[in-house]
């Protein structure tokens, strides 16, 4: 090819490119009025959709984008999305907050006396979180909080541990079982369905500091009170009450099967122990020394940093502040996702049974730490049951606890 | 050297018919061929040309002269003579190599010299901005308002406001609040729906202001009014006040001062504020490693164990690759294709699937345990759950997995050494097991030997091997963050998801840089074994 001929076909090509170029980037004629993006998981779509709908309904001209979004990664995503595409609200669970306040990413949220008094403290003291100033940083939407299920055609529902503890030894001794409680443990290691066991006993997480924030230096893992009660767990572990390789699915495949009469469980369950035609009811577990609570789970929604740069700062807060905290769309999410509503007004129309004794279970439970130190525990907590419930060759408890809150300790520096 | 390397399975016999890929380029090469160049350039000219337009829309301007740069080198390459012609061949790989491999290397690198991690993670301006933000608070009896945005009558945004407590009304400008008689106002259902000598906003001119609004501030004295969702206003004061030209906050309580500690945030003793931003801190993250005990001392047992993992992975499957390789390189055995079809189905199965299934499997309520062993022995086998029988767990299934990679490369080695040698061996009086020893084996290694280490290599970091089975449990007693059998990159993961306020993402790219070197010095010396082994033959 001659130079002059390369030069033409070079100008050609380039000119073909630009023309596609030009094509490609020509955009369908723009929406008049503002965007809002929402991120929701793939659950409460359709209830997100219907809700931001009826509300854009009332703000002619604003158009609601809802975006599913795997529910465990809408925390970390947030943080790398680029800012044209980042969401102006999200689904959020309340023990997120920490982390999204300390990397500046959801705006602080005020909402007026009369919405407030609609929603348990707890569940806004959940979504607070601040070093310098406590800030609220989210609307809840829904409760959860794990119970224990007894199926009441083979054992009484227990008043008392001791009654607890006796019938579900008895029950195990009868079907030959490895457990009397069916707890999931499991190689992840899980704090959380060990909680009301450990709460039981006198054991906390974090303390609070005079001005009623989580303190992450007051480490209640090892504390003198449950220190003195553990002894209580090597009496549980040589007699086989838990075992700490249950997982997920076989402890629920044991409480189903009947190889077990107790099952320590969430919501998420209810839907398959509904359809398992057992015959059962959901209670708190009986107070051991202390009461046994579960760890309470609060899921709402945010408005993010991004709302502000898009133009839509003040909709996504009157949509979330405004809008979500109404009883009617409390209810409208909390069936989305089999949970129990945030606000008490929506709660009195709840009319599932099961999803009304497990919100009974929760009652005193403590909502799960939000401070992002928490991340520092989970697995020592875990791993702390784990080595003490192990059957034989079991940690001694008190050392297994003790390690664990050093290392916590260590972790969070 | 020796001159006997394998042949290779694929190689056809000479035919005098070209084969059927010089066949394609030929037919390429007219002007077909020139059509087809000119359409896939102009299409990958379209396509860069789009993506800058994006780019330069979001601001990525690096990227924009990168790939602005690269286009104009792809052009230019395959517009030009025969002199660029190995450029022709060389360049898509090397984007691609750039683009997946230095791309990633060179971010975890920038990484590892940050503080990137919860808290961490934006830059400075955005941060003071944040700060800002979140220290305001409601003062003693701080008033909330019910909120309508309007425009005077020279067209100014104000806010007209009513005392959701006293249902006073006030009109407030960026200069202050002023009260407005009872009766000019109206308010229904909690929402003001009118005020006299005021247009209130409603919908595009509302949203139009919505930008305008969240900067909007009313003075009263120390605090502020400020909108909030559009239909209220909450009057905030501030905590913390930023003194620019000392790039510190001083809180107003009681003077104390957040200095930049050069660590990205603010802080006043060890009292910091959130959140902080990312920047560079040098070789902290490498001497955390070094020095903090909490890291160092799990590294390195869990060192020795991932080099465990690795060499046992590699070692037993490949001895039993060998050995099925052996018994299945007969001609003329029945049913030889169903042996060798059924050998491979480890490896046609998604490695996490399976993996899965064999976590499934070896649970103590498991398969394993429930219908083999309890019914034989009476008893049950902790696979996953006491620490020396997880590890060895994880090395049988791992094992499991690449036996079938073995099996195929110890087949087509055994095949590809000529039978003369063997025959030879055999004439001279070796033995079967001798002939195997000296002869194969030595061959075989030649083949495979870099196979072994390149197996090994990946096996060293082979994330979903363990995370999948038994996500580095059982817990130690001796380790916080490490479980029994976590190997470095999924002990990695943990320090970068479960330390300190959650996320340390530069700690963990340090590590990762410290895996990498491991990985390479070990295959470096693997490789020149190797060299040393093909000079012996």
């Amino acid at each position: 090819m001659s130079s002059r001929k390369r030069i033409g076909a070079l100008l050609l090509v380039a000119i073909a490119g630009f023309l596609a170029a030009l094509a490609g980037s020509i955009h369908p004629a723009k929406a008049a009025g503002p965007t809002m993006t929402i991120w929701v998981d793939q659950n409460r779509k359709d209830a997100v959709t219907q809700l931001a709908n009826q509300w854009s309904a009332k703000n002619p001209g604003v158009t609601v984008n809802v975006v599913v979004q795997d529910f465990g990664s809408i925390r970390d995503k947030l943080g790398t999305v680029d800012a044209s595409t980042a969401p102006d609200v999200i689904l959020a669970a309340h023990d997120w907050t920490g982390q999204l306040a300390a990397n500046g990413l959801v705006e602080p949220i005020y909402l007026s006396a009369a919405v407030k008094k609609q929603f348990p403290a707890y569940t806004l003291n959940a979504f607070s979180y601040g070093l310098a100033v406590k800030k609220l940083y989210g609307v809840p939407t829904q409760i959860e909080n794990i119970g224990l299920v007894v199926n009441t055609s083979l054992v009484k529902v227990p008043s008392t541990f001791a009654q607890l503890e006796q019938e579900a030894l008895a029950y195990k001794k009868k079907v030959h079982a490895s457990f009397g409680i069916a707890v999931q443990q499991g190689s992840g290691y899980d704090a959380y369905h060990m909680y009301p066991f450990f709460s039981g006993l006198g054991g906390y997480v974090f303390g609070t500091n005079s001005a009623g924030n989580l303190d992450p230096s007051n480490i209640g893992v090892a504390n003198k009170a449950f220190l003195k009660n553990s002894a209580l767990i090597g009496k549980w572990n040589k007699e086989g009450l838990l075992n700490s390789a249950l997982t997920y699915s076989t402890a629920q495949d044991a409480f189903l099967k009947k190889q077990a009469a107790f099952y320590i469980t969430g919501p998420w369950a209810s839907q398959v122990l509904e359809q398992s035609g057992i015959k059962f009811k959901i209670i708190q577990m009986p107070k051991i020394v202390d009461a046994s609570v579960p760890f309470l789970g609060v899921q709402g929604a945010m408005v993010t940093k991004y709302a502000d740069p898009h133009g839509v700062g003040g909709l996504a807060e009157d949509f979330v502040s405004n809008y979500l905290t109404t009883p009617a769309a409390q209810l409208a999410l909390a069936i989305a996702n089999g949970r129990y509503p945030a606000n008490t007004v929506a709660g009195k129309s709840v009319t599932d049974p099961v999803l009304a004794e497990f919100g009974k279970a929760g009652t005193g439970g403590v909502p799960m730490p939000n401070i992002p130190q928490m991340a520092s525990v989970w697995q020592d907590l875990g791993a702390a049951w784990f080595k003490a419930t192990k059957g034989s060759g079991a940690t001694p408890a008190k050392s297994a606890f003790t390690a664990a809150a050093r290392s916590i300790a260590d972790k969070i520096g | 050297m020796s001159t006997t390397t394998a042949p290779t399975a694929g190689s056809a016999s000479p035919t005098p018919t070209p084969a059927p890929l010089p066949r394609l380029v030929s037919a390429f090469s007219g002007t077909v061929g020139l059509a087809v160049k000119y359409t896939l350039l102009s299409l990958s000219n379209a396509l860069a040309v789009w993506a800058i337009y994006v780019l330069i829309t979001r601001h990525h301007w690096v990227a924009v002269v990168l790939l602005a740069g690269a286009t104009l080198l792809i052009d230019l390459i395959y517009l030009g003579g025969h002199t660029l012609m190995p450029a022709k061949f060389l360049v898509p790989g090397t984007i691609f190599l750039v683009g997946f491999q230095l791309f990633p290397i060179i971010y975890t690198v920038e990484v590892a010299f940050t503080d990137y991690g919860t808290g961490h993670i934006g830059t400075k301006a955005a941060a003071i901005q944040q700060i800002q933000t979140t220290s305001l608070e409601p003062p003693a009896n701080g008033k909330i308002y019910t909120m309508a945005a309007a425009h005077d009558a020279s067209g100014k945004l104000v806010i007209i406001l009513q005392d959701q407590a006293s249902k006073q009304d006030f009109v407030g400008t960026t200069s202050g609040l002023k009260p407005l008689a009872a009766a000019d106002v109206k308010a229904a259902a909690g929402q003001i729906t009118a005020a006299k000598g005021y247009t209130l906003l409603h919908g595009a001119a509302l949203f139009d202001a919505d930008r305008q609004l969240q900067t909007f501030v009313v003075p009263v004295g120390k605090a502020g009014i400020r909108p909030q969702a559009l239909t209220t206003a909450v009057e905030l004061e501030p905590t913390l006040r930023y003194d620019a030209k000392r790039d510190a906050f001083i809180r107003l309580s009681d003077g104390a001062v957040f200095r930049d500690t050069g660590n990205g945030e603010f802080a006043h003793g060890t009292d910091g504020l959130e959140p902080g931003w990312k920047t560079g801190v040098g070789f902290r993250n490498f001497s955390r490693i070094i020095n903090d005990p909490l890291i160092r001392k799990p590294f390195l047992s869990v060192f020795a164990w991932t080099f465990v993992f690795a060499a046992g992975t590699v070692f037993l499957s490949f001895a039993i690759g060998l050995f099925l390789a052996v018994s299945l390189d007969k001609k003329g055995m029945r049913f030889l294709r169903t042996y060798r079809s059924i050998l491979i189905i480890p490896w046609a199965v998604p490695g996490f699937l399976s993996i899965l299934a064999w976590q499934g499997l070896l649970d103590q309520f498991g398969v394993v345990n429930n219908k083999i062993i309890h019914p034989v022995f009476g008893t049950t086998v902790p696979w996953l759950g006491d620490a020396n029988v997880a590890k060895l767990s994880c090395i049988l299934v791992s094992a499991w997995l690449t036996v079938p990679f073995f099996f195929i490369v110890c087949l087509g080695a055994l095949q590809a050494i000529p039978e003369e040698l063997t025959e030879a061996a055999r004439v001279d009086g070796g033995g079967p097991f001798q002939i195997f020893r000296r002869v194969t084996m030595p061959l075989l290694l030649v083949a495979v030997g870099p196979l072994l280490i390149s197996s090994f290599a990946l096996n060293f970091n082979n994330f979903n091997n363990i995370y999948f089975l038994t996500a580095g449990g059982p817990p130690q007693a001796n380790s916080a963050v490490a479980g029994a059998t976590d190997i470095l990159i999924s002990y990695t993961y943990k320090l970068a998801i479960a330390t300190g306020k959650g996320q340390d993402f530069a700690l963990a790219a340090s590590v990762t840089i410290i895996v990498f070197f491991i990985t390479a010095i070990i295959s470096t010396i693997g490789f020149s074994r190797t060299r040393v082994l093909e000079e012996v033959v």
